[in-house]
């Protein structure tokens, strides 16, 4: 009896030390009970879940093209165009909910634009997608002549700003949802097994019979329209879209991801990873606004916890490389 | 061999150079004034800073790595530099500036080294999260404001010239790239070390297994790309004669873009500098160009990201 819950307590212990980001977000939790702050407030925790929810549903997407050995360095970019078109097409007289789809349409097509280079042509992901990046901030600037556009449809704001039963926000709700529809599909279709089993190895993955092609694409296509959903999440939140949005998205979540343990090898990885990597920065934002640190400095902190997790991380697989 | 499939084969090597010579036929056509004495010299010093960056980011690519921390640290060395030009004087600031710079790609290279980083998606992290560092560190030393080159007591010439001094037709700054361009040309083409990067970038564990310095190679390529980093941005902030502590954004996608658009492929391992001399030509000329035919800035951002974009995959296509 003794033994087995031992080994119990072994399993944890290696399970933590492999989950960085785990003890990191304990960590934090821990630290803030020693100070007297209103952040154990039901009031703040929810809040924290709303301001991580864009990046989350973003992260969600992008963790599909991990999983598959490549990466969406474009998400910054396609966030701003569907939050600005959307707008656009609503002041324009469309209904919302087809500005909305719309929208979500773009996101999948530049998803789609990516995969074909990406996948079908073979090249580099994170170059590409940069370059998408740069590109579609253009697109937006262009369309916004880089001025602020808000939103005269007054319903379109409630969607990110509700609060179900004046208490959960929305915007909480609808990250639950969508963190546990990729979970589920990334677990238990043979589409998301198939993601593994491509970032695993591609060759071996493609001689089992596994249409590599249309699967990582599809990865690709996915993370475009759940990037589009976000973006119009964050013009709701704001009622404005706005191209100077995202500049630091694209990396703050792909380094989210990686955080979270999803590695750029590919084949690892999954939706609870990326949920707890993305929030380890997302709390790390929030206990630092609650102690009144400095924003320089917390960029600071937060460039040091990046570096920090990614180099413990380097670092343990440099030491599993020896011991083999 | 025949002399017609050479022909096609070096267009297809430096696709970049056919487009530099269409894009340069084109502006002359509809705008003539391009030829002209002053707009050459405009070209000249717009050659400036991201060449230099784009130098020293060459061989990080080569090597097979990525550097992203180049952003921050352009901020924070311009900021270092313009602060320290009072206590030091100007010569001292210069060389402390460019040391500063070079010593910052080495710590970004003992980070790498020391947990053994050896993918390019490794280092990318781990240089973006040293570049939040190093641009928050800019910001809190200067308090968030912009240093006044305008405001120092002790006399600029040495920054005057470089920013906006001539030797014939030639600016200084573009001497000081020419002289940069052949000394890497050299260090890299000539010398055990510069080739020994190259071999890094081809194959990680062959060159390894082969007895070629690994760590070396990623200490020397990282610190060359905070020097040549460093000596942009004493070229960028000698021009603009101000030092925000913001100076360096989005240099380091830019860099990244001018490399690659030169022919350098990102797998590592094949590239020069030359080819990035290239790259960077085709970006500032099309900015150049795109300026006199009154192309809006927001199209320019359009059009380099779709340039990069197409860049790549014919880079890839030709591979293939």
């Amino acid at each position: 009896m003794q033994t087995s819950f031992l080994s119990f307590g072994k399993r944890t212990l290696r399970a933590l030390t492999r989950q960085k980001a785990v003890i990191a977000i304990i960590a934090m939790l821990i630290l803030m009970l020693f100070f007297k702050t209103n952040f154990y407030t039901s009031y703040n925790l929810l809040n924290v879940l709303k301001d991580a929810a864009v990046n989350e549903i973003i992260a969600f997407g992008v963790t599909l093209t991990v999983i598959a050995a490549g990466c969406d360095l474009s998400v910054g970019g396609v966030m701003c165009l569907s939050g600005i078109t959307a707008i656009q097409m609503m002041n324009g007289g469309m209904s919302m909910w087809l500005a909305i789809a719309l929208s979500i349409l773009i996101g999948a097509l530049v998803g789609f634009i990516n995969g074909f280079f990406v996948v079908q042509q073979r090249t580099e992901a994170f170059i590409i997608t940069l370059g998408m990046g740069m590109l579609l901030k253009g697109v937006c600037q262009q369309l916004t002549d880089a001025h602020p556009v808000s939103c005269t449809n007054m319903e379109f704001m409630k969607i990110a700003n509700g609060k179900i039963g004046g208490v959960i926000p929305n915007l909480a709700v609808i990250m639950i949802v969508f963190g546990v529809l990729v979970y589920a599909l990334l677990r238990y279709t043979s589409f998301g097994r198939n993601l593994y089993a491509i970032g695993g190895d591609y060759e071996v993955a493609k001689y089992s019979g596994i249409n590599v092609i249309t699967t990582k694409w599809t990865a690709f296509v996915l993370s475009g329209a759940m990037t589009a959903v976000a973006g119009v999440l964050l013009s709701s939140k704001l009622n404005t879209g706005s191209s100077i949005y995202g500049d630091d998205t694209a990396l703050m979540v792909n380094c989210g991801v990686v955080v979270g343990g999803t590695s750029f090898a590919g084949g690892v990885g999954g939706i609870p990873e990326s949920f707890i990597g993305l929030m380890v920065l997302q709390l790390l934002t929030n206990c630092m606004n609650m102690l009144g640190i400095a924003p320089y400095l917390q960029q600071v902190a937060q460039g040091v916890v990046i570096v920090g997790i990614i180099w413990l991380d380097c670092f343990g697989r440099k030491r599993k490389r020896e011991d083999v | 061999m025949t002399k017609r499939f050479d022909l096609k084969k070096f267009l297809l090597n430096y696709l970049v150079l056919v487009a530099i010579v269409l894009l340069v036929i084109i502006t002359i056509i509809v705008e003539p004034k391009f030829l002209s004495g002053d707009n050459l010299t405009n070209i000249m010093r717009q050659f400036g800073p991201l060449s230099f960056v784009s130098l020293g980011m060459t061989f990080v690519i080569i090597g097979g790595f990525i550097d992203l921390s180049v952003g921050g640290l352009i901020s924070l060395v311009a900021v270092v530099t313009v602060s320290l030009i009072d206590p030091l004087g100007q010569f001292n600031a210069l060389i402390v500036g460019v040391l500063f710079g070079a010593f910052l790609g080495f710590l970004n290279s003992m980070v790498l080294i020391s947990c053994g980083a050896l993918t390019q998606a490794e280092a990318l992290f781990i240089t973006y999260g040293m570049s939040a560092v190093y641009s928050a560190v800019a910001l809190i030393y200067t308090g968030g404001s912009t240093q006044h080159m305008s405001w120092l007591t002790t006399p600029q010439t040495i920054f005057t010239a470089i920013g906006s001094g001539t030797v014939g037709i030639f600016s200084v700054s573009f001497i000081i790239f020419l002289v940069c361009l052949l000394l890497l040309w050299i260090f890299h083409n000539k010398t055990y070390s510069g080739r020994s990067i190259s071999y890094t970038g081809g194959n990680k564990v062959a060159a390894e297994l082969s007895g070629i310095p690994i760590k070396r190679s990623v200490i020397l390529i990282y610190t060359i790309c905070g020097l040549m980093s460093a000596v942009g941005s004493v070229v960028l902030f000698s021009r603009i004669t101000t030092a925000a502590p913001i100076i360096g954004k989005n240099y380091e996608t830019n860099a990244i873009l001018s490399v690659v658009v030169g022919g350098t492929t990102l797998k590592g391992g094949k590239g020069s500098v030359l080819r990035t001399v290239l790259g960077v030509l085709l970006i500032t000329l099309m900015s150049n160009c795109m300026n006199l035919l009154g192309v809006s800035a927001y199209m320019q951002v359009v059009l380099k990201g779709a340039i990069l974009v197409l860049a790549i995959w014919l880079d890839n296509r030709k591979e293939q």
